[in-house]
């Protein structure tokens, strides 16, 4: 017991005397201050509370959606960070329907990237929860089917119709001699994206058709795009399809399916035949959609200005990023609806 | 009739043959080694891919290898045959400087980024305030009931943090809106300084049983601090950096080693150890400079810790995630230490034994092995969709994480609390104490240390978990810290998610990813190794 109370009694004395030195330095330094104050300045000012630099912007950026547009939003606010410290964006990758139903028309984010358009049952959603999407076109996308590097028996390409017999719920076949005769009678191997996934919904969209018997569920579904192309890596008879951003990352590891365009022709995708649109059916615009009601915050309108403003740039858009930048008629649309958008929020 | 007996046995044991039993241990050998062989070779590939020693001049290794690992080795050798336990204090003195000085970038992040200095001393001012009186109450303990001192604390506590809404401010708003402030290394100094001032001091009152001695040694530890401060931009040092790294690394260093060369005669001969250590280090480095070697093109550096996520493989950093797993933790351990202690004293200490209460034990035990993506689908559930509140946050990721390890806090306190020896209960009680002054003054006290390990070893699962904070929607990209409880946060496992998933190209893989895994892993072993010292003396203590 005595050396618990000992042990107290200093543990006080302690208190006492480390406040009393507190007390003395916190004098002596607001003295220092004083003194110094216009020499130290520019050292202390930074961190004060007194409000400083009322033209910057400050405040926070929520984003969810399409994993697609998701490295495309993170490159533009990487760079829109850079130049306005004060403005915290979160980016989130979630799908594109995902990030619709519940993040953007629940009202938790300002954006949501979408890789199709918005569909009925979303504005209605959103319209419940007073929530105004704003579309706004960001780049255009060559959806690429890959195949393994070691398949050579699809020959120069598959057209649009080998495509829905494999990836059509009506016909599933097993094998790829079911699709033509000609080919292996080795099992196919299916990778894709998810239902969330608004490469999914494109692709039912272009190549399945939104009457017809929608998309064959037996497939190994992901939204993670390295999933897909690792499995199509690991095997001869797999085959998947993905965002174009992707494929481009890794053009060794897989390779891309020429696919029959209007003209039958059969065309690799690439940023060039995705913007002369040789490539068809599957290129296909991207969007993100800023909800009417954030744009009213300045530092919302102004990331949202900054990203059409930079929607032509080769440099972001196609070179770091991977997809068909807008032109500049494209882009002089887009700016004129945001800023009719932002108008209207104020 | 006895070789009878004797061959019915070896009948029994089959064959008898050396061969087996050997062959048996080497397979138990093996089963021991393999997870532990496959996690080392996994673990020396990624650092190999992190950190690149390789790519460093041969002069370079050299240099370090005759500054530093030559005499480190002579030392370390003659001290392992000569004297054990110097070389453990030592290697204590080494661990402790390396591990503080991680702690160290983070109390920084926390004290100058996320923190202002100055709303740091505002608070510590508004805390004081009222700690100061109630130890003042506490004094005048016979005199006062017990309802109104509690009723007088609680309402000082209150009035200066909150202030009287219309009357008067609160403490902390008044000290920021001084108009003459003091600069911010001026109040690191201060604070982490001051705290680093009274620890010291009490340690080395202890260690030495005079009072004089710790008031000295708790005031050279505050004016190092705030030499430190002055002294390091003359050296090219931040001065708030040089202030934080003093008061949080060097001043418990210096004086743990500093006690243990006055009090362990026997072993302070290990403290050479340390400073050929340490003195390699700066040589090696000191050298390598003037010699013009180029160390290692490391991607764990100065630049990979300090920035945000980047498009490019090369500029991307984890800093907003390391920001983000600090105030997780430091949410998670406010939540769960009061929940997790109490509902441990209250099992161990009051409970009566029946059915509801071993009902309660069970399940508790149970809830320790959930996976931790339906803790977080239940922060999810609870938090978001329950309660409404914005996705994503620091609040609700440190409370989620803070339910998953609830249960393990739990249990590892429940078993603290067990060790304690009922004599010593039973002693307090035959003092006429009662069962919360047993507690307050006797249990607790001597099952901290266990506790503080347990809650350790839980954080170091919570800081490593992914699932739970992609279930309640924390964002996969963020550039900048979360500064407030309710802005959105990333933490470094779910960094290296997004690079390892949404970010697929070779260069994430090869270079951000093995480097956010390395980071990751230093502080996961930093926390781990704190434990086990706290338990290792816990247990030499008993």
């Amino acid at each position: 017991m005595t050396r618990n109370s000992d042990s107290g009694l200093s543990r006080r004395k302690f208190l006492i005397a480390s406040g009393a030195a507190g007390l003395a330095g916190l004098a002596g330094c607001t003295e220092n201050n004083t003194d110094g104050e216009g020499g130290s300045g520019g050292d202390s000012e930074g961190g004060d509370s007194s409000g400083d630099g009322s033209n910057e912007l400050s405040g926070t950026i929520d984003i969810a959606g399409s994993s697609t547009v998701f490295p495309l939003a993170t490159a533009m606010g990487e760079r829109f960070q850079t130049e306005h410290s004060e403005v915290n964006i979160n980016l989130q990758s979630t799908g594109s329907g995902g990030g619709f139903a519940n993040y953007f028309c629940t009202g938790q984010t300002d954006f949501n990237n979408a890789s199709r358009p918005i569909k009925g049952e979303e504005e209605t959603q959103c319209e419940d929860n007073d929530v105004t999407p704003v579309e706004l076109k960001v780049a255009t996308d060559a959806l690429t089917v890959i195949v393994n590097n070691d398949n050579d028996f699809i020959g120069e390409g598959l057209t649009v119709e080998q495509l829905q017999t494999i990836f059509s719920a009506e016909s599933t076949p097993t094998t790829w001699s079911d699709v033509n005769s000609e080919w292996p009678d080795e099992e196919i191997q299916i990778y894709g994206p998810t239902d969330a996934s608004g490469t999914y919904d494109y692709f039912i969209e272009a190549i399945i058709g939104e009457e017809g018997p929608g998309h064959r569920q037996d497939y190994s579904a992901t939204e993670q795009d390295r999933t897909i192309i690792q499995g199509v890596q690991g095997s001869e008879y797999a085959i998947g399809y993905m965002g174009f951003a992707y494929y481009s990352e890794s053009t060794d590891a897989v390779q891309a399916v020429p696919i029959e365009n209007d003209a039958g022709e059969f065309v690799e995708p690439s940023l060039d035949t995705a913007l002369s649109g040789e490539y068809n059916p599957l290129s296909r615009p991207l969007f993100t959609y800023p909800a009417r009601e954030s744009l009213a915050e300045e530092h919302v309108a102004e990331f949202a200005r900054y990203w059409m403003e930079n929607s032509t740039s080769r440099e972001i858009v196609a070179d770091e990023v991977g997809y068909v930048p807008l032109g500049d008629d494209e882009q002089q649309e887009m700016l004129d609806t945001l800023n009719a958008a932002i108008e209207e929020a104020n | 009739m006895s070789t009878d007996t004797e061959s019915s046995y070896a009948d029994g044991f089959g064959q008898v043959s050396r061969t087996a039993g050997t062959v048996f241990r080497y397979l138990l050998l093996g089963a021991t080694m393999f997870g532990i062989v496959t996690l080392a070779v996994l673990l020396v590939y990624v650092a190999n891919d992190a950190i690149r020693p390789l790519t460093a001049d041969l002069g370079w290794h050299l240099t370090f290898f005759l500054t530093l690992v030559v005499p480190t080795a002579v030392v370390g050798g003659y001290l392992a045959r000569r004297n054990v336990p110097a070389l453990k204090l030592g290697g204590m003195v080494i661990g402790m400087l390396g591990v503080f000085l991680l702690f160290s970038g983070g109390v920084a992040i926390v004290f100058v980024d996320i923190v202002p200095p100055l709303t740091g001393l505002s608070y510590v001012v508004g805390l004081l305030v009222p700690a100061a009186l109630t130890v003042v109450l506490t004094k005048y303990e016979q005199q006062i009931p017990f309802t109104l001192r509690v009723a007088a604390t609680g309402a000082a506590f209150i009035l200066s943090l909150v202030g009287v809404p219309g009357y008067f401010h609160s403490i902390p708003e008044i000290v920021r809106q001084l108009p003459v402030v003091p600069a911010d290394w001026m109040i690191l100094t201060l604070v982490l300084g001051g705290v680093a001032a009274v620890v010291v001091g009490q340690y080395v009152a202890r260690i030495r049983e005079d009072t004089t001695a710790g008031l000295a040694a708790g005031a050279s530890a505050l004016v190092l601090t705030g030499l430190a401060a002055v002294v390091g931009p003359t050296l090219g040092v931040d001065a708030n950096a040089a202030a934080v790294v003093t008061s949080v690394a060097f001043v418990p260093t210096l004086a743990y080693a500093g006690g243990a060369a006055v009090t362990r005669e026997q072993e302070r001969i290990g403290l050479l150890l340390a400073a050929v250590v340490i003195g390699g280090s700066l040589v090696g480095a000191v050298a390598v400079d003037a010699l013009g070697f180029a160390g290692p093109q490391s991607w764990v550096d100065w630049q990979f810790l300090t920035s945000a996520h980047s498009g490019t493989a090369e500029n991307a950093g984890l800093y907003p995630a390391i920001g983000g797993s600090i105030l997780l933790m430091a949410t998670v351990a406010a939540l769960s230490f009061p929940l997790g202690v109490g509902a441990a004293v209250y099992l161990e200490e009051y409970a009566p034994d029946n059915a509801f209460t071993r009902f309660i034990d069970v399940n508790i035990s149970n809830l320790a092995g959930v996976p931790s993506v339906v803790y977080g689908l239940l922060g999810l559930g609870v938090f978001v969709t329950y309660l409404g509140q914005p996705t994503g946050t620091v609040l609700i990721g440190g409370a989620t994480l803070a339910l998953l390890i609830l249960p393990i806090v739990i249990i590892s306190s429940r078993e603290a609390i067990r060790a304690v020896p009922s004599d010593m209960r039973q002693a307090s009680y035959g003092m006429g104490a009662t069962r919360w002054q047993t507690v307050k003054n006797v249990v607790l006290p001597e099952a901290f240390p266990g506790i503080l390990t347990g809650t350790i070893l839980a954080l170091g699962r919570a800081i490593g978990e992914t699932a739970p904070l992609i279930m309640i929607g924390a964002p996969n990209v963020l550039f900048s810290l979360p500064t407030e409880l309710t802005s959105k946060v990333s933490a470094m496992p779910l960094q290296v998610y997004a690079w390892s998933s949404l970010f697929a190209s070779e260069d994430f893989y090869t270079k951000a990813v093995p480097a956010g895994v390395v980071v990751l892993l230093a502080v996961l072993l930093a926390m781990n190794s704190i434990a086990i010292v706290l338990r290792n003396k816990f247990e030499s203590e008993n």
